[in-house]
């Protein structure tokens, strides 16, 4: 308790007060801007910080990333366009909220939620970084693998479909994800000998395409009445969600941030799986699972909550073992490395001021980001009230920006084009397009922790069984699909 | 078309997406000498999707939720399908001028072809827009925040007389 008050005397001086803000202003800029991405800001910023304290650089550096987790909500509600993977999710509901006049209760339900997980995650940084650190540890490749298919089965299981539809969207995401160089030896894979396909299909314009370019064909298919959008209200405390909203909000969040922590300390696609976890696990709670997917506010908090909760989360293994839970966070440890600060068991005993000046910096960002975010979230829904003939072409161009700039190639721009009718065709006819991203995330993971599993045993599958933590997530795995295929599912679903 | 015939189709382009690349994976080595290889795991999945695609081509089971309005008739009218076909075009457009034609001019035809042709507002409005739409995006984007366009001949003449 000690180190952290000593870590708030260093966040609290002027200079790191002013870089806290710079960064959190700066990643909530990023998140509803498409183009420039947390990895681009950041990677732009990295220099400019060479000549800065190495804890107000950092402190600056780590706002921008839990930043654009606020930011990248409201292009998914206001537009349906995913400002990031974790934010996919939050498209199904949001935006359905939106349409019934909630938009402001929705990104108010998401600021508040995400400030409530970001701070509690802070606090878990703060009080269990090390015993978790050490728990991480203990997952090799096989628990990797049995994790990633348990969690796969289990957004499938949870799905508002059928579980075969549900698994083939999971296993047509993960072959997507398989696409270009492999990943173990640079074998070019199903790229039918296109050079674009080279890097295989990047997540933006699969996202975009699947989600935002597919809302525009669905907006042309509907006439002018059933495009109509309640109006929300847009007054100095139109973002208050009701009295209603608010109470069943409230379970949501608790467990989204239980969740999201938790799942968010894995290296890989940890805030992406918790926001999917999260929102299948409030679907399958809920007294109402058949108003999601149509703007139910229980899918909005748990999954924002869950993967703010998530960025807190992948700081854990980045400070106390220098691991890094993502190419964000790689960057960020980077900039420690060039700052000269070692990431690690050690860095509590040699540098507590930078470790302990970063978790009390996310406590001051926390709050600055809710301060900086309500009041503004009654300007945002102003777009919704712009008619369809203005709006359609502005999300298109916003499309084109957030495509092309993610990687300055305009094949990626005729690839979401490409997925923008897949997806329109997909979701039409009831096919969950939230697990195709989820899929395509994983992927990769679980693809190298199968792969490193089976050439570390020589083959013998029975490596998935060797530990306790494998075993059970291969039992979870298993149980969800004998669940999945019951009677009485069966019938349920047939109904 | 039926709501379940639509949906056979749908999973009919899927299962043949899941054979091609099934084809694909095959040609790739599955086991190496330090285990398995490039095409290990596209074969697996690409074989899973082929199964599972024909478990939903036989029975489709209950869609999903994320279908919201598609019970009504899949047709429309004549005008929703006119328009329908216009946004269509209108996507084309933005990926071949991406490629081909910079951000400004793609950004203006775009916004002109749904403006004008397929929400029928007036000329003056749709290329006004279009024009607004194109600057902004290429004042604040483009020059401001830096970040990369397509690039025509008008983003390169913009770009030597400001950088």
């Amino acid at each position: 308790m000690e180190a952290l008050l000593q870590g708030f005397a260093v966040t609290l001086s002027l200079d790191n007060l002013f870089y806290c803000f710079v960064g959190v202003l700066l990643g909530t800029v990023v998140g509803i801007l498409p183009g420039l991405g947390p990895l681009t800001t950041i990677a732009i910023l990295l220099p400019i910080t060479f000549k800065m304290d190495v804890t107000s650089a950092i402190i600056m550096l780590s706002g921008i990333y839990y930043g654009v987790a606020y930011g990248g909500t409201v292009t998914s509600v206001l537009m349906r366009i995913p400002g990031e993977a974790s934010s996919v999710v939050t498209c199904l509901d949001g935006y359905e909220m939106a349409r019934k006049g909630r938009a402001g209760a929705a990104l108010g339900i998401a600021g508040i939620g995400s400030f409530f997980a970001g701070t509690v995650g802070v606090i878990g940084i703060s009080f269990l970084s090390p015993p978790l650190a050490e728990l991480v540890i203990k997952f090799g490749p096989a628990e990797y693998a049995m994790l990633m298919l348990a969690g796969l089965t289990m957004v499938t299981y949870m799905s508002a479909g059928s579980l075969p539809r549900a698994l083939l969207m999971a296993a047509f995401g993960l072959l997507l994800g398989t696409i270009g160089s492999d990943p173990m030896n640079m074998t070019p894979r199903l790229t039918f000998g296109i050079l674009a396909l080279g890097d295989g299909v990047n997540l933006v314009p699969l996202a975009i395409g699947l989600f935002g370019l597919s809302e525009v064909l669905f907006m042309a298919r509907q006439t002018a009445e059933e495009m109509k959008i309640l109006p929300a209200p847009t007054g100095v405390l139109g973002f208050l969600p009701s009295r209603e909203e608010a109470r069943r909000s409230v379970a949501p969040v608790l467990r989204g941030t239980v969740l999201g922590f938790f799942v968010g300390l894995l290296p890989g696609g940890g805030a992406v799986l918790a926001s999917f976890l999260s929102y299948a696990m409030e679907r399958k709670l809920s007294k109402r699972p058949e108003e999601f997917g149509k703007g139910a506010v229980e899918g909005v908090a748990g999954p924002e909550s869950a993967n703010n909760a998530g960025t807190a989360g992948a700081f854990v293994p980045l400070l106390c073992m220098g691991i890094p839970a993502n190419a964000i966070t790689a960057l960020l440890l980077g900039a420690f490395i060039i700052h000269g600060v070692t990431p690690g068991p050690t860095i509590l005993e040699r540098q507590p001021q930078v470790f302990w000046g970063v978790v009390a910096s996310m406590y001051i960002g926390n709050v600055m980001l809710l301060i900086l975010n309500l009041p503004m979230i009654g300007l945002f829904v102003k777009i919704l009230q712009i008619p369809r003939a203005y709006l359609t072409p502005m999300i298109l161009i916003v499309c084109l920006i957030g495509v092309y700039s993610s990687s300055g190639n305009p094949a990626d721009v005729l690839i979401a084009v490409v997925f923008g009718f897949v997806g329109y065709g997909l979701r039409r006819h009831g096919f969950d397009l939230g697990i195709v991203i989820l899929a395509y995330v994983l992927g990769p993971i679980f693809e190298r922790s199968v792969r490193q599993s089976l050439a570390i045993s020589d083959g013998d599958p029975s490596i998935f069984l060797h530990s306790y933590l494998s075993t059970g997530f291969a039992i979870v795995a298993v149980a969800l699909l004998i669940a999945g295929l019951w009677p009485k599912r069966k019938a349920r679903a047939s109904a | 078309m039926s709501n379940l015939g639509g949906t056979r189709l749908a999973t009919f382009g899927l299962l043949a997406a899941a054979l091609v690349g099934l084809w694909q994976s095959m040609r790739l080595e599955s086991w190496g000498f330090d285990g398995p290889g490039a095409g290990f795991f596209p074969q697996l999945v690409a074989g899973v999707c082929v199964v599972l695609a024909l478990i939903v081509l036989v029975s489709p089971g209950r869609a999903g939720s994320t279908e919201d309005g598609d019970t009504e008739d899949q047709r429309g009218t004549a005008e929703t399908r006119r328009t329908f076909a216009i946004y269509a075009i209108s996507l084309v457009v933005l990926a071949l001028g991406a490629a081909f034609a910079g951000f400004v001019v793609t950004a203006v035809v775009v916004a002109v072809i749904i403006v004008r042709f397929a929400e029928r507002r007036s000329w003056a409005a749709a290329i006004g827009y279009g024009v607004a739409c194109a600057a902004v995006g290429l004042v604040c984007f483009g020059w401001l925040l830096r970040v990369d366009l397509p690039e025509g001949p008008i983003e390169r003449a913009f770009y030597s007389l400001v950088r």
